[in-house]
């Protein structure tokens, strides 16, 4: 058989004008803990390819573990086929070296954030070394809610490349991807930003420059009431979690979705939103400091407010001892 | 008339470029991934030999541009210029209740096609994307759509409609449509050529068995049945697709695994039917070449797809008061030789004899029913495409230009 003939196909444009490149086709995130891997694979299944930056080669074989666990729990649960998995998998890329965003369009700094000073710091840092390779027009972005972007861009040589860009991570089908526009953001980024957003099939929703955005602001606040209601002896957390779903129409209870977030990450959330306000609203409930400091942080360690087996499922006795084979 | 057949798909654009008069194929090929990286454009051309184009195609309407370019390009193409391009017809998926038949394009139908998107949120709008891009690109050449749909808008009420609340009807058009229309019209009349025989009278039975799978009843040449309802995951097992299923069975399902509405309805589409049963493949020839060395899910399968088959043949040959009939098409309708004999075995009550020997026999047009068969049953092969540009033949040959 003769072989096939392949040839590029810009020379068979109709008219002269320059062809548009794909944008997005290469997006880079730092930090692929539990929040940057769920971003990796949001993008990743909408066919982009993912460079992820880690510290360690040991971080990013512990990452590439759990994006393929997650994928086939995915598989397990009809969401998803193995030959799309397999695909998925070859465009997740882990790397050490800042200089593998050269070619990404948009990089997205999903580091964890610890207090909000200090997790200032080390963004502004992270957003420096980005800008140090990347070309001048890539967009620089940070998934932080606590952040503020203006100051995180303040001191870089191109500050009209970046943008918040929180993603939902709590509901199981969030669509939603909340962007905030900082004061030295320019349009054309934020409209290539919501047209990335449509891409990977979330829809947009503008937000002004503010600790906590909406979904955490709100999110933390009904925890926090939650917890008010469980301290005060008002209803157990299992009626509190009905209610809330079949009263309110939740797909998870205040306590479920706290357990689902990650108890740290919400008392850290609080922590940042009370430095910020000064609201003794946001304060973190010691009922959720307690049982932080038993190093129980939801369903990640298989203990929060409730039990749960290692693969996120609630327990069905919950009187029972939980082995956590994630320990 | 030299035409051009466009078949927009959400990242593809296949496309056919027919001289009609002759009927006869000057280029073929498919744009993939359009949208996606690792894009291309793999071109056929009518000596057979093979090109592939590769670049970013961004969108629909790109892809669109490049396939006009290979055209009319000096080293690949079919025509000197894209003014030989008379016509351009589109495979629509969708027509709703509005097309019963092949129409040409003018705004208040695409007004309709937009209005219909509701209903095929998959495939209408890349549909529409590649009739766009034609009026942009080539805003004098007339456009004709070719509906899957239309073919089967001649069922009655008491066929299409399911028994739910009318008022779901009114409100939303819940009703069964049926697809593969183009394939089942063409079929069934190439049938009637073959055996030159007209229309009236004749109770045809079409079944096209690929990768998706339905079945047509078809009386006077006009369908009065057919096995896909609303969506396309209605009636036979096909490739990944479950086909029939009791919707009891699907929510207790969605219960028991703790899934909402997407997942379900992968689980249906994408996990279900043969690849689903088997555990083997979503490919039929994997399937046979399985169960020939024993593997007993995927005999169960084949059992399973020649059982569901059967059934819609004899409730049919029922709702039609018998069958003069049978056709089998698409990829595995024209090839596998033992699902035929599996599907027609039992059928003799209803004068279908399928004689062995001819049966021994693949993708080609023949008679391959015995001679005593009160049924003709008969392989042949689909062309949906060359359908779609026989249409947009005759519409366009009758549209006056000098107003």
């Amino acid at each position: 058989m003769s072989e096939i003939l392949t040839e590029p196909i810009e020379n068979y444009a109709l008219s002269k004008n320059a062809r548009p490149h794909m944008k997005f086709s290469k997006v880079g995130i730092v930090g692929c803990g539990s929040t940057g891997q769920r971003i990796a694979l949001m993008i990743a299944s909408r066919g982009i390819e993912v460079v992820f930056l880690e510290i360690s080669q040991d971080k990013i074989d512990e990452a590439y573990e759990e994006l393929e666990e997650q994928l086939d729990e995915k598989i397990n649960h009809w969401g998803l086929t193995e030959s799309e998995k397999t695909l998925i998998l070859s465009r997740l890329y882990g790397t050490l070296d800042y200089a593998d965003f050269a070619a990404c369009d948009l990089v997205i700094d999903a580091i964890l954030s610890k207090t909000r000073e200090f997790s200032k710091d080390i963004r502004q840092g992270v957003f420096k070394n980005i800008e140090e390779h990347v070309k001048p027009d890539t967009i620089i972005a940070t998934n932080s809610t606590s952040s503020v972007i203006t100051e995180l861009s303040a001191e870089l040589k191109y500050r009209d490349r970046c943008v918040s860009l929180h993603f939902s991570t709590t509901a199981p089908d969030a669509t939603i991807v909340e962007i905030v526009r900082g004061l030295y953001t320019k349009e054309e980024v934020c409209v290539n930003v919501r047209k990335f957003a449509k891409l990977i099939n979330k829809i947009p929703v503008p937000v002004e420059e503010s600790p906590g955005l909406v979904s955490v602001r709100l999110g933390v606040s009904l925890i926090s009431e939650a917890c008010n209601l469980l301290m005060e002896g008002v209803a157990t957390k299992e009626d509190i979690d009905f209610v809330s779903r079949k009263g309110i129409g939740m797909s998870l209870g205040p306590l479920e979705m706290a357990d689902k977030i990650g108890l740290q990450r919400v008392v850290r959330w609080m922590d940042n939103l009370y430095n910020e306000f000064g609201d003794r609203k946001y304060k973190p409930s010691p009922i959720i400091k307690k049982i932080v400091r038993a190093k129980h942080y939801g369903r990640q360690t298989c203990e929060g407010f409730y039990k749960y087996d290692g693969l996120g499922y609630k327990l069905k006795d919950q009187s029972k001892e939980v082995q956590c084979p994630n320990d | 008339m030299k035409i051009l057949v466009l078949n927009c798909g959400s990242s593809s654009i296949k496309f056919e470029f027919f001289s009609m008069g002759e009927e006869t194929v000057l280029s073929k090929g498919i744009v993939e991934k359009v949208g996606m990286k690792g894009s291309f454009l793999r071109l056929e051309k009518n000596d057979g030999s093979k090109v592939n184009f590769t670049g970013d195609v961004l969108d629909h309407k790109i892809g669109v541009e490049y396939i006009l370019g290979v055209l009319s390009s000096e080293k690949h193409g079919a025509v000197k210029s894209l003014n030989e391009i008379k016509a351009v017809g589109h495979r629509v998926v969708h027509g709703g209740e509005d097309f019963s038949g092949s129409v040409f394009i003018n705004d208040e139908v695409i007004e309709v096609l937009e209005k219909n998107v509701e209903l095929a949120p998959l495939h209408n709008p890349a549909n529409l994307k590649g009739i766009y891009a034609l009026q942009e690109l080539l805003p004098d050449v007339p456009q004709v759509a070719v509906f899957d749909t239309a073919f089967h808008q001649t069922m009655k009420p008491e066929v299409f409609m399911y028994g739910i609340p009318y008022a779901l009807y009114t409100k939303y058009k819940i009703r069964r449509y049926g697809f593969h229309g183009t394939s089942h019209r063409y079929v069934s009349a190439r049938a009637l050529e073959i055996l030159n025989k007209k229309p009236e009278g004749l109770k045809i039975i079409s079944c096209h068995l690929g990768n998706g799978a339905s079945i047509a009843a078809i009386k006077d040449g006009k369908s009065v049945d057919t096995s896909m309802g609303f969506t396309p995951v209605e009636g036979l097992i096909m490739g990944t697709r479950s086909g029939d299923l009791d919707i009891g069975a699907l929510t207790y399902i969605m219960r028991k695994e703790e899934i909402g509405i997407e997942t379900t309805s992968i689980l249906v589409n994408k996990f279900s039917g043969m690849l689903g049963i088997t555990g083997v493949s979503s490919d039929m020839r994997e399937i046979e070449e399985k169960a020939g060395k024993g593997n007993e899910r995927a005999k169960l399968g084949l059992e399973m797809y020649a059982y569901r088959v059967k059934k819609y043949i004899g409730s049919y040959a029922a709702a039609m008061g018998g069958v003069d009939i049978l056709i089998f098409t698409g990829g595995i309708g024209e090839n596998a030789i033992d699902l035929r004999k599996e599907i027609c075995k039992e059928l003799e009550f209803a004068g279908i004899n399928l004689d062995i020997d001819k049966n021994n026999t693949r993708g080609k047009e023949t008679i391959i029913s015995s001679e005593e068969s009160r049924c003709k049953i008969m392989i042949v092969p689909t062309n949906e495409e060359l359908v779609i540009a026989q249409d947009t033949f005759e519409i366009v040959k009758d549209i006056n230009y000098s107003d």
